[in-house]
């Protein structure tokens, strides 16, 4: 694992919101293939680091390099680069007045990635691969959350991303819907794609992630493979977090 | 009565049929000026937003007769003097240019709210996959919103079909306007505004039946 190259390069990264500093000095390397999962007490700045990945919020200091590409230039074509970052809502963001199919097939279509028909024969893969193959000319609103989530990691593999953002995936579900949502996420770590999630999850985090990376207060307190974090976590902040969710 | 409509029939529909020119021709041209300015407000560009909201102030802010008479009478004085002697607007010029801009700044408003009703997880979502803010906004935004936009639409294209009366101060011969040359000739103006108000009526409740049944329609694909 550890010739393995640099995927994404943090370096004290900093967000605020107006007064309010939500990321104070984050810095952290992401190898390629590498499963990071973020953890940390709400209000810790997990999901805000995550979406500062891909732009979706404005870093107020610090760079952060993608492939080596910095994110955070204005000169960037953040388009271009967001075409390789998947992403992933708690809150599924499916496209209402689009049929779970139409939902995959928008943006590789749009962004003249394929033809009309290379979409459609992608889209159908990969719904093959989440399980959804017999609901692509439903409605978002016919099917159930983990249903949802499942079309939703569907559409961001779509663009042929090779990093994925989880940003807590399963936190929005029904509790008998998270394993298939998991089960998803568990096999996409298996092919050898790029992970950042940020989850609650416990046990998934143990079985899949190779670092896990617990965050209070806009700081990364500790990191770690899961053995070390969860077994034997050495910062009090950590220890205290643990014993609450454990 | 049956007297009025026998010698004013033709009249009376050709009036009839000049509002609901008027009203569509309106209409259309205030959905692009409420779409070009409702972007314009809900964009994150300063400069953008203070042309927004001034448009959509000013015009709110003045009555559509007063807007009226300034495009009619006060335009075309000032585009004389400054070297166009022969320049000149029509009534139904003026009367489109009054009304698409008045209607214009209530559609920009209906838009503006249109979009911001639309959750912004769906922006997130459809940036994240690398799609432009344009592309965001016409293929996931603007399509979700204009669901909830139809019934304030349909409530703004009978006012607009309403105010086109208010034209006829300036001389644009619509209903209203046929209704008062009538009045003239026969000097019975109990029946002549009952036929104007009955017709006003039921071009109005018939529009919107139809205009209630094709919202019916487009809610149910979702």
């Amino acid at each position: 694992m550890a010739d393995r190259e640099v995927k994404i390069h943090v370096e004290n990264l900093k967000k605020s919101f107006g007064k309010l500093e939500v990321l104070k000095d984050i810095s952290m390397d992401i190898e390629e293939g590498e499963v990071v999962v973020l953890l940390g007490p709400s209000g810790s700045g997990k999901s805000t680091f995550l979406r500062c990945l891909n732009q979706l919020e404005k870093a107020t200091g610090g760079t952060i390099l993608v492939d080596g590409q910095c994110v955070t230039d204005h000169k960037t074509d953040i388009n271009k680069l967001r075409e390789n970052i998947g992403m992933v809502f708690q809150h599924f963001n499916l496209f209402p007045h689009k049929t779970v199919l139409e939902n995959i097939m928008l943006a590789p279509v749009e962004l003249k990635k394929m033809t009309k028909a290379e979409a459609r024969e992608k889209g159908m893969q990969l719904l093959k691969r989440v399980g959804m193959a017999d609901k692509a000319e439903v409605y978002p609103s016919q099917i159930s959350g983990g249903q949802k989530q499942r079309v939703a990691i569907a559409r961001a593999l779509a663009m042929n991303p090779d990093v994925m953002l989880f940003d807590e995936p399963t936190s929005a579900l029904d509790p008998e819907m998270v394993g298939e949502v998991l089960m998803v996420m568990k096999e996409l770590a298996a092919e050898g794609m790029t992970m950042v999630v940020v989850t609650h999850e416990i046990g998934f985090a143990r079985e899949v992630a190779d670092r896990v990376v617990f965050m209070d207060a806009g700081y990364i307190v500790e990191q770690g493979t899961p053995e070390e974090v969860f077994n034997h976590p050495k910062e009090p902040r950590t220890i205290d977090f643990l014993n609450k969710v454990l | 009565m049956i007297g009025i409509i026998q010698s004013y029939g033709t009249m009376l529909l050709e009036g009839m049929g000049r509002t609901l020119l008027q009203t569509f021709l309106s209409l259309l041209f205030a959905m692009v000026i409420g779409l070009i300015f409702a972007l314009m407000n809900v964009g994150r560009n300063r400069v953008f937003n203070l042309i927004g909201t001034f448009y959509v102030d000013a015009v709110r802010g003045v009555p559509l007769i007063v807007l009226a008479y300034f495009i009619y009478f006060g335009i075309p004085t000032a585009i004389q003097t400054i070297g166009f002697s022969d320049f000149r607007l029509s009534s139904i010029q003026a009367g489109a240019i009054a009304l698409s801009m008045n209607c214009g700044a209530y559609m920009a408003e209906i838009i503006r709210a249109g979009i911001e009703s639309v959750d912004k997880g769906q922006m997130e979502a459809s940036r994240s996959l690398g799609l432009s803010y344009g592309k965001s906004m016409r293929l996931v935004i603007l399509p979700q919103a204009i669901r909830t936009m139809i019934p304030s639409i349909i409530n703004q294209f009978i006012i607009t079909l309403k105010d086109t009366s208010i034209l006829s101060v300036i001389g644009f011969t619509e209903l209203t306007n046929v209704g008062k040359t009538i009045m003239g000739n026969t000097f019975k103006s109990l029946e002549t505004w009952a036929i104007i108000g009955i017709m006003y009526m039921v071009v109005i409740v018939t529009l919107s039946k139809l205009a209630k049944r094709l919202e019916r329609r487009l809610s149910r694909g979702r």
